[in-house]
């Protein structure tokens, strides 16, 4: 038991090691005036990915959203019901997989229901 | 290796799910926000997921009984919070607000 | 497993026309769209054939390994939640053509019936959860379908209320499982039930189970409306569209009584160990909610929230008979058949209640009980029908509250519950200042406005159909009560 969390524990350190260490190498050589320090705008700017920053990360989402979110939210918790019966399909046999594809006749009710009250549409 | 139900007693769960079914309703009392009382529910659905899944495993680990009401529950759940998300969107529009003490037109 | 399916035949014709009538309503024009009642009551009508093809066929069985039970409590319910759907379609035609989205309006209701006709059959834990919830998520939208501002807030309050509720429901049901290590409530021959579990009555786990029974009562109490979780429903009642409400004032308390019966009577069982615990805690639910419920309905001027009140008070009346269920020690009670014979004449009662409020507050404008003066002039058939479910509602012969009345106080009488039956009797005589005021304010005042009130057709059937029921309850009640008496049996 323990020896188990000590191994996470260590997986642990290990992880925190990883990205603190360049960090405190770098304050380091700054700090010995090793490393040279010429800060300009681009260069202090947030890193994402390449592409240049718009804003900042607290701005209002368009509520808009929130039916792709929920929508979202449907179709991932489909998948749940889905995933037990792909794992066990070969025991379940005919019977499952009518019972599936019921299931997911139903949701394709919900999905034409919701295609035909434009709450796919995006403006 | 042995099976964690053999190295963790079933009362660590259970406080756990103790635990957690305490912050909700502890949340969904002292919360003024709507959705913040919304995710208190939460946690309390996924208290008593906890627990039946623990349960589940410690109990009858020979069936599924308990995994399955769990699923149940995470769907029901999503179900319950995407309602009531379209509703607080919607006094939203009217109030301007979804702090449920200003929500007061209705009362005695 | 066809067999199976034969059996929840009427639950899935009403699942089936529910999504038919959302997808018809997709492709349909607006001017179209009045056909779609019609879709609905077809819909209902199928599936009470559906049920009494199944009666004549005597296919009362234990299906699903168990998890549904087609017994004639499950069929007295079938019949009386397909009844309370056509009348509230019927009533809420006229209200609903008014509205934009129509085909959803109806699909709601229907799913909300279905979810009701399950839970009065569920006998596993998971089953009534979800069927619970079919139920509930369907009422939360029904309620803020008029999506005003104030339908909107009575919607919110419905569905955090409601989903606290659920919330210590499930967490009942986590500890009942894991005491007992299934989910069935009576399982077949040879295999764990909960109740042989209970029965088994080992100490360590009494302290679980007491926790499991106060939150499963809790929750459930929120669903029928019991004081001290009946916030919502003054709010929901008053800012819901009229049909809404009537539909919720009888659907869910059906449906929540029924469910309860199954867990704590046929679950649990009354001579269990802890069966004189759940005795008190409905005797107590009783004392508090009739005289809440009667109370506030005195102080109202809204005539909707009155009968919301009213409906918290009608509560504490049936919980007296669940309370008398186990307090008889373990003896036949007259509480269950009580409880069950009390719905049934409630949902005549309280819908005609309804129905009538829908004319006139359509007519009026508004809800205020002050408009209602000189209405026995203006309208005489209408504050006829209206009046003769409030003197039902009071208990006052010969209307069907009467007889309900009598057969509940008498089954808490015969489990040596008298002091409940007094305070019955006295909150009795607070409600009748409040329903008979507004029916002397109907008959004896004389009218502001004059002109006359003409309910449409389809209100009109409803009006029709439930006051000559209540009458013909009150009149003749033996065979409603041996119905009653049939279903409860199939628990006991």
């Amino acid at each position: 038991m323990l020896e188990e969390f000590g191994r996470a524990g260590f997986l642990l350190l290990f992880a925190l090691a990883f990205p603190l260490a360049p960090i405190l190498i770098s304050v380091l050589l700054g700090a010995l005036k090793i490393r040279p320090k010429h800060p300009n705008p681009v260069k202090s700017s947030t890193y994402e990915c390449g592409v240049e920053t718009v804003g900042d990360a607290w701005g209002q989402f368009n509520v808009r959203y929130y039916i792709i979110a929920l929508l979202f939210v449907l179709f991932s918790v489909e998948a749940v019901f889905l995933y037990p019966w792909a794992v066990a399909f070969r025991q379940l046999g005919l019977f499952a997989l009518i019972e599936a594809v019921l299931f997911v006749f139903i949701l394709f009710v919900g999905y034409v229901y919701a295609w035909r009250r434009q709450a796919l549409e995006w403006l | 290796m042995e099976a964690v139900t053999q190295q963790i007693p079933l009362e660590h769960f259970l406080v756990l799910s103790a635990i957690l079914f305490s912050l909700g309703v502890y949340g969904v009392l002292t919360r003024r926000n709507a959705v913040l009382i919304l995710m208190s529910i939460e946690l309390m659905l996924n208290a008593a997921s906890v627990n039946m899944v623990a349960f589940a495993a410690y109990t009858s680990p020979e069936q599924f009984i308990g995994i399955i009401f769990a699923i149940f529950i995470i769907t029901i759940a999503a179900a319950e919070a995407g309602l009531a998300l379209a509703i607080i969107l919607r006094i939203f529009r009217y109030r301007k607000t979804a702090n449920v003490d200003e929500i007061d037109e209705l009362k005695w | 497993m066809l067999e199976d399916l034969d059996r929840i035949g009427p639950v899935l014709i009403l699942m089936v026309s529910a999504g038919g009538i959302l997808l018809v309503d997709l492709a349909l024009h607006e001017r179209d769209r009045r056909w779609l009642p019609f879709g609905a009551l077809a819909g209902l009508a199928a599936a009470a054939i559906w049920t009494v093809v199944l009666i004549l066929r005597g296919r009362e069985a234990v299906v699903f390994s168990g998890t549904y039970s087609l017994d004639s409590f499950s069929i007295f319910f079938n019949f009386l939640f397909l009844g309370v759907a056509g009348l509230v379609v019927l009533a809420s035609a006229d209200h609903v053509r008014r509205l934009r989205y129509q085909g959803e309006f109806w699909t709601l209701l229907l799913l909300a019936t279905t979810g009701m006709m399950l839970l009065a059959g569920a006998r596993d834990l998971i089953l009534i959860f979800v069927a619970l919830e079919l139920t509930s998520i369907s009422q939360y939208v029904l309620a803020g379908f008029l999506k005003d501002d104030r339908s909107s807030e009575a919607g919110l309050k419905y569905i955090i209320l409601g989903a606290i509720a659920s919330a210590v429901i499930l967490y009942g049901m986590a500890f009942l499982f894991g005491i007992s290590g299934t989910t069935k409530l009576v399982a077949p021959e040879g295999q764990a039930s909960i109740f042989a579990l209970i029965a088994q009555g080992e100490s360590g786990t009494r302290a679980a189970l007491f926790a499991a029974m106060v939150m499963l009562g809790a929750g459930f109490s929120f669903k029928v409306a019991l004081v001290p979780f009946q916030m919502w429903v003054p709010d929901v009642y008053e800012a819901a569209a009229t049909p809404v409400a009537a539909f919720l004032s009888v659907g869910s308390k059906a449906a929540g009584f029924a469910v309860l019966l199954r867990i704590f009577y046929e679950g649990f069982g009354p001579d269990s160990f802890i069966g004189s615990d759940w005795s008190n805690l409905f005797a107590a639910f009783a004392v508090v909610s009739m005289t809440v419920g009667n109370v506030m309905a005195l102080l109202q001027t809204n005539i909707k929230r009155m009968l919301g009140y009213s409906s918290i008070a009608q509560a504490g009346n049936i919980a007296i008979g669940v309370a008398a269920i186990a307090a008889s020690g373990g003896g036949v009670s007259l509480g269950a058949s009580g409880v069950t014979f009390f719905l049934a004449t409630y949902v005549f009662t309280n819908l005609g209640a309804f129905f009538a409020v829908i004319v006139i507050s359509q007519r009026l404008g508004s809800d205020a009980i002050a408009g209602y003066a000189g209405m026995g002039r203006r309208a005489p058939l209408l504050a006829a029908a209206l009046a003769i479910c409030l003197v039902s509602l009071t208990g006052i012969p010969p209307t069907a509250g009467f007889v309900a009345k009598l057969y509940i106080f008498n089954a808490a009488v015969q489990s040596d519950l008298v002091w409940l039956v007094i305070v019955g009797v006295l909150n009795t005589a607070v409600s009748a200042y409040y329903y008979l005021r507004i029916v002397s304010h109907m008959y004896v005042s004389p009218a502001p406005d004059e002109g006359d009130i003409v309910p449409s057709p389809w209100l009109a059937a409803a009006l029709l159909t439930t006051s000559v029921g209540v009458v013909a309850i009150g009149l003749v009640p033996f065979p409603l009560i041996k119905a009653a008496e049939r279903a409860a049996s199939a628990l006991g």
